[in-house]
């Protein structure tokens, strides 16, 4: 085992969440190292082609049970720049309702900071990595600080063709906030609505880290080690500080990385089992874990889709991955007499490719059906997109399961069911979606499958003290003062929108407020 | 179309292409290029690929000719971090033709159970009876694992692949590709 030089920071995962730690403590002077799973990616290399966009997922072993078993290996990020090297880049936020949901509902839980205290760092993040949107029009909904950097994307009919039907309904669109350049911007190019973007944009008009917080990290000093699986974070004897992390590299070699702060940025699943495998003797059931909260409060937002077949032309196979439109109208209401509870959120227009995109929107055909399905969807098919939200739940969690990765440590095991409130929520989405699709006029309308389950938030939360969270607003575990935790797993609640944005926000408030008490935080 | 029309749109055979051993040499193949040529096989046998491709012919027409059973028989014998198929990211644990082999085993004892002979030799009518079974788990006494609506949902993604993920299948359906960057590396 080799033991490398002590560094200021080890962060532990090379997503956004990591990226911005990097950025931030490099900024600071502070030396870096970024410890990422999988490979270091070039977004120029990147393949137009959803078989070979497969390439750059992947996630360590996990087992995944429960009523609705999370589809965590296609919601992990793999390599440097994490899942937002494929995300669809809609960059919406949770809404000033979702940081007081026990308070207003009595249901859930309250988070210990306001949207107040996120606004400016909604702001930071959308100049960071390039934002096009029109914040004016979402100003209806929430305060929106500064206008977005760029103007909305150019919109398509198979967005604009529902424009009509959802004003009908109720729920007026705005378009939505996505982090792809409109026009040219900090060097990086425009979208050119190729619609490959989830499958890494080789353009750099796709806002991930590859082009924004990781490329600014590294040239700032930060080192990025790919290949290079953390498996256990260290603490000194008495069990009150992180000394480092163990991990092996490429070559399966194990090394030591003393530090005197560890970020453990590695997703919602993976950061909880990395903090059971540490488990010592002054930390018998996992670090920072004494209140039992660890792998707790699991959430995934129910996803659904409505589809819609048009004798016409929709331009469904150009634009953006991104959707073209969003409503929170009625978002802020979050109850609804046996129909659930949660705020729903409905999105629209993106482009679809044949393999993924339209085959996936009848998985009940196979055979002639389906080669006749796949010729009139070509040109023809949209849908409404749908996400719901979910209840931060106890029983929702990761733990350790009893089989074992290739280095004999245990892999995690994902706990996860809707409960009735979610499956209300869900029925509602899908039903006012169904409504409005109808109202398009298309010449086939059907409610996909579901409900399907987005994103994974939640397992280490941020609360007032130790007797409700496993961290402060921060990210600073209440047990460890120098063990901090990034990403969408400190979310107590969840909204229902696409999280990195808010993920983003949170994770700039906090390495801000570690660079600027680095020295009373650091071993 | 102004944005579009920009672009270098990929034409001709290349984008879809995988790394393909022939007499020794590395060559970048369309899997539907390296059945027509007949190249051999790495992994799968004769028997296992005649097998697999009644399966996802079944499921999608023209798979047999797009190369399907070169396509899974090339993607289990990279390493597995590599693999571009749908079944890595739903979790499987490599080495992936376990999985391939698994299913088509279950496929077979059940067909013989049915009709005394294996899926390949049913007539199209029962092949298509059959998987439509199959897709709703409705097989009696199946033999899995896997369960019969995990082959169903892994057999048709992968045949979906070879059929209408590349150019060729792009330009089938009428619609324009726009590749940022052609698949024409080593996948
Ligand atoms: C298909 C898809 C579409 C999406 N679309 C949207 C969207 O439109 N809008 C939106 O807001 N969000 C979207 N998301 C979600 C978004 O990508 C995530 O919210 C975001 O990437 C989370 O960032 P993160 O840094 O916390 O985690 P990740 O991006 O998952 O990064 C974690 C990193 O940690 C590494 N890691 C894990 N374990 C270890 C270990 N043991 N040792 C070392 N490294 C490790 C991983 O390899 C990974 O690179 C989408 C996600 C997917 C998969
Ligand atoms: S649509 Fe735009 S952001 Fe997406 S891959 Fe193409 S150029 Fe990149």
């Amino acid at each position: 085992m080799a033991t490398q030089e002590k560094v200021d920071v080890a962060i532990v995962g090379a997503g956004p969440s990591g990226a911005i730690f990097a950025d931030v403590l490099a900024r600071a002077g502070k030396k870096v190292v970024v410890l990422e799973f999988g490979p270091d990616w070039d977004y120029k290399q990147f393949v137009s082609s959803e078989i070979w966009g497969r390439r750059i997922k992947h996630a360590p072993p996990f087992q995944s049970t429960g009523r609705n078993p999370s589809g965590h290996g296609s919601n992990a990020g793999w390599g440097t720049g994490g899942a937002m090297i494929h995300f669809f880049a809609n960059w919406p936020r949770m809404a000033p309702v979702d940081f007081k949901v026990k308070s207003q509902y009595g249901k859930g839980l309250d988070w210990p900071i306001s949207y107040d205290d996120l606004l400016p760092w909604f702001d930071r993040a959308a100049d960071d990595i390039g934002v096009s949107g029109n914040a004016q029009a979402e100003r209806r909904w929430y305060p929106v600080g500064k206008d977005y950097p760029m103007p909305p994307l150019k919109s398509f009919k198979q967005g604009d063709i529902f424009n009509e039907a959802f004003a009908k309904h109720g729920y007026p669109l705005a378009p939505m906030p996505v982090a792809i350049n409109s026009t040219e911007y900090k060097g990086r190019p425009a979208c050119v609505n190729c619609g490959w973007c989830h499958v890494g944009c080789a353009s750099g008009a796709h806002g991930t880290p590859l082009v924004s917080h990781l490329r600014d990290a590294r040239a700032r000093g930060a080192q990025v080690r790919p290949f290079s699986y953390v498996t256990r974070v260290l603490t000194n004897q008495s069990g009150d500080r992180v000394t480092g992390v163990e991990y092996y590299d490429a070559k399966r070699e194990q090394h030591v990385q003393p530090a005197g702060v560890v970020v453990l940025a590695a997703y919602a699943a993976e950061t909880p089992r990395i903090m059971f495998n540490s488990a010592t003797d002054r930390h018998p059931k996992g670090l920072a874990n004494k209140n039992e909260l660890v792998g707790k409060y699991l959430m995934c937002h129910t996803a659904a889709n409505v589809w819609a077949l048009f004798d016409e032309d929709v331009q469904n196979y150009m634009g953006t991955q991104a959707n073209q439109f969003m409503s929170y109208e009625h978002y802020d209401n979050k109850t609804r007499p046996s129909k659930g509870f949660g705020s729903i959120f409905l999105r629209t227009g993106a482009a679809m490719k044949p393999n993924v995109g339209l085959a996936s929107a009848r998985p009940d055909l196979f055979g002639a059906p389906l080669a006749d399905f796949m010729k009139r969807a070509a040109r023809g098919l949209t849908r409404i997109g749908i996400f719901g939200e979910q209840m931060p739940l106890l029983e929702n969690r990761v733990e350790l399961a009893s089989d074992k990765d290739e280095f004999g440590l245990p892999i995690a095991r994902i706990t996860h069911s809707y409960d009735a409130d979610a499956i209300g929520s869900w029925e509602y989405g899908r039903e006012e979606a169904f409504a409005i699709a109808k109202a398009a006029n298309p010449k086939e309308v059907w409610r996909g499958g579901g409900p399907g389950t987005a994103h994974l938030i939640g397992g280490t939360i941020m609360g007032t003290d130790a007797s409700n969270s496993v961290t402060n607003s921060y990210g600073q575990t209440h047990e460890l003062a120098n063990l901090y935790i990034a990403g969408a797993g400190l979310f107590p609640t969840e909204g229902s929108v696409n999280p990195t944005n808010t993920i983003m926000a949170v994770t700039l408030r906090g390495a801000e407020h570690m660079a600027k008490n680095f020295s009373t935080i650091a071993s | 179309m102004d944005n579009i029309g920009r672009r270098t749109f990929v034409r001709g055979a290349t984008a879809g292409a995988l790394a393909f051993t022939v007499g020794g040499v590395e060559v970048l193949l369309l899997p539907s290029e390296a059945r027509a040529q007949k190249v051999p096989l790495k992994i799968l046998s004769a028997d296992e690929a005649l097998r697999l491709e009644a399966v996802s012919e079944t499921l999608v027409p023209g798979a047999r000719d797009a190369g399907i059973a070169h396509f899974i028989d090339q993607q289990c014998s990279v390493p597995p971090h590599e693999a571009l198929l749908g079944i890595r990211i739903n979790n499987a644990r490599p080495p992936f033709v376990n999985f391939y082999r698994a299913a088509l085993n279950a496929i077979d004892t059940a067909c013989q159970a049915q009709h005394g002979k294996p899926f390949a030799q049913l007539t199209a009518q029962e092949q298509t009876a059959f998987i439509g079974t199959m897709r709703v788990g409705k097989h009696p006494d199946w033999k899995g694992p896997p369960p019969q609506g995990a082959i169903y949902g892994a057999f048709r993604a992968d045949a979906v692949d070879v059929v209408y993920g590349t150019v060729e299948g792009f330009e089938k359906l009428g619609v324009p590709y726009m590749a940022l960057v052609a698949p024409k590396a080593r996948w």
